[in-house]
């Protein structure tokens, strides 16, 4: 090309030759391949810097994400379609139910004859009854109680499907905190004489009535499916039915109430079928007239004063926006939605229900002074159960995977889920560009551009002795944790956070790499970073608040542990700080430890397990990677 | 006037040749209604057509023409089928719900399987084979009575002899005969199947007791049921009986304070003529035994606390009614009252689709020990281990089952047929247990069904009349409910979602994989670039 081209053209064709170059078509693909991995290589700082704040960024927009309005999937459902029957004469049963249960209780009748007195009443509605007695024995000691419960046959059906009617006797008002389900039994009771009376069910109807909070219905469940758990001893059930697809779940505790709260979160993160949480959102609406919440927060167009929460030095007009109130109380619903998902503990008794593919939920009347009770409750349940009567199939259509942020809009598995996976990504980055760094090592001057790379070996094999060693100090820390005599004194749990001290001395005694290989300090964060990052990714699918708390809480500490010994001059103040971050819950929160240990024993919340076995170790491989340092 | 001696007239010349030709044809009906203890009411329809002197047909006479069929009461359309296909004895049941034994008592129709079940004895020898035969009678009743019957093919037949031995006699033809018997547990039974049970009736439900048969009131019982059973008795003929079943509850409608009960109440309708071909014509009513009623009308006959109402010579509409003074209360113990001698319970645990445990409890309530027959019909979606069937029973002792017999299953083929004799103590329980394996079906033998699980039939308990002090009334064959299974099944009703991940899968691992196999690998210089080499991939 000559020199007196005019620009333009010159420019041309240099993009020309850059795009289709002559010579070997391979050598310049390779040589493209090595200017965008070197490219990227340079750029990687910041590209992981964008990728955690597009990442944190996105989980805080969850509550404000532009889902989409709830709908009906399944045409068979037809949610709101029948004339209910419950009326007075129902609501009068409900209220002598009520009588006798007060008196019950305020004789203290022990769970036997409480469940005894059900039974028979079943019985009396000509609805075959029984009762089963339980103990769970746990770290905590035994615990025993019974369940009643009946199952009434369907005309005309082969009794292979039912649907289940539930009460526990403790409300979920502060889960299970004491307060009785006075009413919730009440109604049961009441509906399977109003029930029995029609002939239009397909499905049986399994009436029960589950001693305590969560571990009656464990019980009766496992006792059902037939599912043996050492701990658990009890008798067989004496009436059986066929496979249950759904399950309600009714918790009435106050007086009366002003709106019926739902709450769907089961244990391990699972969630009931998305359409069913519909069918009763419409039902409760338009049938029943009763406002659905979700929880027990009401909504802030109704309740403005409810959302004042942000602190007073922030101007007024900000505070008092509806905009930012909105945002307040979908960001709410979301944040108790990731606390139960997160925690797998589920939100009330439906929650053991979908480990056996049981779509349930919980039905809570919002105590307040009025204006529902009985007579609204009684119908809006009759008409959700005529809609789970119609299914043919089990409950496919709608989503498994969504966020609720409010009861009529809900986020896709699409928009909420790559939040999580960006800060994922970006952790894997780092792990990535660690790995590299740590395989080869440069000499010659720096600033000249002719540097020589040469290759050094990583001591692979040194780093996942430790990480194997953190991990086997979690099954064994869990261990520990999980026997009688931890919550006997006060010591115990600050004894148990001693055992950290063995990495960091395990590590000083690993023989020291030779000069010209990695430093073991930097592969070790490459790897603890590459594992945490599968772990978040592989996690998101299965229960995304755990995934998504993971990356809130992992994924800068694990990225910021220093590999450079200049920066990281007190290294066993560094260790003891990641020690802390990793296991201070067993000190600082006994409750806590308390309650993820008795939901591991009665329940099986895997919540425990995996915090002492994969996430405290991985915490903990990051300060050991200071002490390498 | 004229008209009227006309059909006088008519009518004096036909009665010789009616009564003729009815004379080789005997059609009785009868009802009988019994008050269960728990308030429902079951009534028990059953139309007999006796064709006297008539015996089945022999199959090696299949090759020729047959004799020419001339009924006047029995159902022509049944009648070709049984001699088309050379049928001895045929046994055919419909019904919907599930029989309750523990409150209601044995049936008086005994088999109340849920579902339709087929079975019939016929005899080897003919040109075409059994299961030929047995092929087109399954397809001809399926016509007939517009059930489901033609899907009870080769892999849900079986040939459990024992517990289905023939009612009636089988002819010495000099060939062996054989047992077929099928059951379709999903099987819905309603008002497609009554019309053509109604066709068969010389009355249809015109007049006589089968104008009680109301379908709108029928199909809202508890409990429902129809039957048709072919037998041959070498002393009258062959005798066909068709039987209609049913448990209403009239405590659904008072709210569940009086269990009082009128033909009007039960089916909507009350007896207004005889069937004029009925030999005889019965409404039995079994009378309350510890309380103060009212039955109305008066009845003619009492035996035995059973009321007797005879229709061929009635005067006006029949309507029975039976009252009771006081409200009713549920029995808090209904297993005292009905006096079973057996209670079963069977289920399928687990809640996985790969395996679960089929477990049956079989509470014996009879003072004395009992031995009954246990069989299992499993269609092969449902396999059996069979070592690790545990039978375990909450007295002491140890050989609770003997004479085990089994047929195992042949995937995609053949179902498993398990028998066995199950030694049941006195007042005790016995507990069955056996590891199942759910199958992984072809994805064309879904069907193209709602995706609710498959039902399994009944099990079926046979109480052996060996057993010493066993009352003639409590044998028979005890059905269970059916079972549904739930098998690892692809979301059907989503096929774009499965096609696009399925497709993008092979198309990833099958592009990795082709790649790698054709490419070719050359060592690449990089020109001046640090002089190291790298292999490369074209």
């Amino acid at each position: 090309m000559s020199s007196d081209s005019p620009f333009w053209l010159r420019k041309l064709t240099a993009i020309n030759s850059r795009l289709f170059p002559r010579g070997d078509a391979n050598l310049t693909r390779l040589k493209r391949r090595q200017a965008l991995f070197a490219a990227i290589g340079r750029r990687l700082p910041l590209l992981r810097t964008l990728l955690f704040v597009a990442g944190y960024l996105w989980i805080l927009a969850i509550p404000t994400l532009p889902g989409q309005g709830t709908y009906i999937d399944e045409n068979a459902l037809l949610p709101g379609q029948v004339n209910t029957n419950w009326n007075w004469a129902e609501v009068h049963a409900a209220d002598r139910y009520l009588d006798h249960i007060e008196k019950l209780r305020d004789d203290n009748a022990t769970s036997e004859q409480r469940a005894k007195y059900f039974a028979e009443e079943f019985k009396k509605l000509g609805i075959p009854a029984s009762t089963q007695n339980y103990t769970f024995s746990t770290v905590f000691g035994d615990s025993s109680g019974t369940n009643a419960y009946a199952t009434m046959s369907a005309p005309r059906s082969p009794g292979v499907e039912a649907m289940v009617i539930s009460a526990s006797w403790l409300s979920r008002t502060g889960e299970g905190a004491g307060s009785l389900n006075l009413r919730g039994v009440s109604t049961v009771l009441a509906l399977a004489g109003f029930l029995r009376r029609y002939s239009f069910w397909a499905k049986d109807l399994v009436f029960v009535i589950s001693d305590d909070y969560l571990e009656g219905m464990q019980a009766w469940l496992s006792a059902y499916h037939g599912i043996s758990q050492s701990n658990l001893h009890t008798n067989d059930l004496d009436l059986s039915s066929g496979v249950i697809w759904t399950a309600l779940s009714i918790d009435y505790p106050g007086h009366s109430f002003s709106h019926l709260g739902m709450f769907h979160e089961g244990l391990n993160g699972r969630l009931p079928n998305q359409d069913l949480l519909n069918s009763f959102i419409h039902i409760s609406k338009y049938s029943g007239g009763v406002p659905v919440i979700l929880y027990d927060y009401v909504d802030h167009q109704e309740y403005p004063d409810q959302y004042d929460l942000l602190p007073s030095w922030i101007p007024a007009s900000v505070r008092q926006h509806p905009d930012v109130k909105g945002y307040l109380y979908r960001f709410k619903n979301v944040l108790r939605h990731g606390r139960y998902q997160a925690r797998g503990i589920g939100s009330g008794v439906h929650a053991l229900f979908h480990q056996f593919r049981i779509d349930a939920f919980t039905i809570f009347a919002l105590p307040a002074t009025g204006p529902h009770g009985f007579h609204a409750i009684g119908r809006i349940i009759e008409s959700t159960l005529r809609t789970t009567n119609n299914l043919l199939e089990r409950l496919h259509a709608s989503f498994f995977f969504y966020i609720l942020t409010d009861p009529d809009n809900f986020l896709k598995i699409g928009l909420y889920l790559p939040s999580a996976i960006l800060i994922s990504v970006a952790m894997m980055l780092t792990g990535l560009s660690l790995w590299v760094e740590a395989g080869w090592t440069t000499s010659g001057d720096k600033k000249s551009t002719d540097k020589k790379w040469t290759r050094r070996k990583r001591p692979i094999l040194h780093v996942l002795a430790i990480m194997i060693s953190t991990h086997l100090l979690g099954v064994t820390m869990f261990y520990l944790v999980n026997n009688k005599l931890f919550f006997r004194s006060r010591i115990c749990p600050v004894a148990v956070m001693l055992i950290t001290a063995v990495p960091p001395i395990y590590a000083i005694f690993i023989p020291a790499a030779s000069p010209s290989d990695a430093p073991l300090s930097v592969v070790l964060k490459a790897l603890n970073l590459c594992f945490a990052s599968t772990v978040i990714s592989i996690t998101t699918v299965l229960n995304f608040s755990l995934a998504a708390s993971m990356a809130i809480l992992l994924g800068i500490p694990l990225s910021v542990s220093p590999t450079s010994s200049r920066r990281a001059r007190p290294k066993t103040v560094y260790y003891i700080a990641y020690a802390l971050f990793g296991l201070g819950w067993l000190v600082l929160c006994p409750e806590g430890v308390r309650k993820a240990v008795l939901d591991w024993e009665t329940l099986g919340v895997w919540f425990g397990p995996f915090l002492c076995i994969v996430i405290a170790p991985l915490v903990l491989q990051a300060g050991v990677v200071c002490i390498l340092v | 006037m004229l008209w009227r001696c006309c059909l006088v007239l008519i009518g004096a010349l036909c009665t010789p040749v009616l009564s003729k030709h009815l004379s080789n044809e005997e059609f009785r009906e009868q009802v009988s209604l019994q008050t269960l203890q728990d308030g429902r009411v079951a009534s028990t329809f059953s139309f007999n057509i006796l064709l006297k002197d008539a015996t089945p047909r022999e199959p090696r006479t299949l090759i020729f023409d047959d004799e020419s069929q001339h009924y006047n009461l029995f159902p022509l359309a049944l009648g070709q089928i049984l001699r088309e296909y050379a049928v001895t004895e045929l046994h055919l049941t419909l019904n919907a719900g599930k029989w309750n034994y523990d409150s209601w008592g044995y049936p008086k129709e005994r088999d109340v399987g849920t579902g339709a079940a087929l079975w019939a004895w016929m005899a080897d020898g003919g040109p075409t084979s059994i299961d030929y035969r047995w092929q087109g009678l399954r397809n001809a009743l399926a016509g007939l009575f517009c059930a489901s019957i033609g899907s009870l093919d080769e892999q849900r037949t079986t040939s459990p002899v024992l517990p289905f031995a023939p009612e009636g006699s089988l002819p010495d033809w000099g060939v062996e005969h054989e047992l077929r018997h099928a059951s379709l547990a999903s099987e819905h039974v309603c008002t497609e199947n009554l019309t053509p049970f109604l066709k068969l009736l010389p009355c249809k439900s015109l007049s006589g007791i089968a104008s009680l048969l109301n379908p709108h009131r029928l199909f809202d019982a508890d409990w429902h049921g129809m039957g048709l059973h072919v037998l041959w008795n070498p002393d009258a003929g062959v005798e066909v009986r068709l039987a209609f079943q049913l448990v209403s509850d009239p405590l659904r409608i008072s709210a569940g304070k009086k269990q009082d009960w009128s033909f009007s109440t039960l089916f909507d309708r009350t007896i207004e003529r005889t069937c004029p071909v009925a030999q005889s014509s019965i409404v039995d009513v079994a009378l309350p035994r510890e309380a103060l009623y009212n039955i109305s009308p008066e009845p003619p006959r009492i035996d035995q606390n059973v009321a007797f109402y005879d229709l061929t010579n009635m005067s006006e509409a029949l309507d029975v009614k039976l009252k009771w003074a006081l409200d009713f209360t549920y029995p808090l113990d209904p297993l005292k009252i009905t006096s079973m001698p057996i209670s079963v319970r069977r289920t399928l645990q687990g809640a996985s689709q790969d395996r679960g445990q089929l477990s049956l409890v079989i509470k014996n309530n009879a003072p004395f020990p009992l031995q009954v027959l246990y069989l299992e019909t499993m269609p092969w979606i449902v396999q059996f281990y069979l070592h690790t069937m545990r039978v375990s029973s909450d007295t002491s002792g140890d050989d609770f089952i003997s004479n085990i017999s089994y047929v195992p299953s042949v995937p995609h083929s053949r179902p498993a047929t398990f028998q066995a004799v199950l030694t049941l103590p006195t007042e005790s329980t016995v507990y069955l247990t056996i590891d199942v394996t759910k199958a992984f079906l072809r994805y064309t033998e879904h069907p193209p069904d709602a995706q609710r699980g498959w039902d399994l039939p009944p099990a079926i308990i046979l109480p052996l009349s060996s057993s010493n002090a066993i009352r003639s009334e409590f044998v028979g064959r005890i059905y269970t409910p059916p079972l549904l299974v739930d098998l690892a099944t692809p979301d059907f009703s989503m096929p774009y979602n499965v096609i696009v991940f399925s497709c993008s899968l092979i198309a990833f691992i099958f592009g990795n994989i082709f790649n790698l196999l054709t490419r070719k690998f050359v060592v690449v210089r990089l020109g001046s670039q640090q002089g190291t080499s790298k292999s490369k991939h074209d």
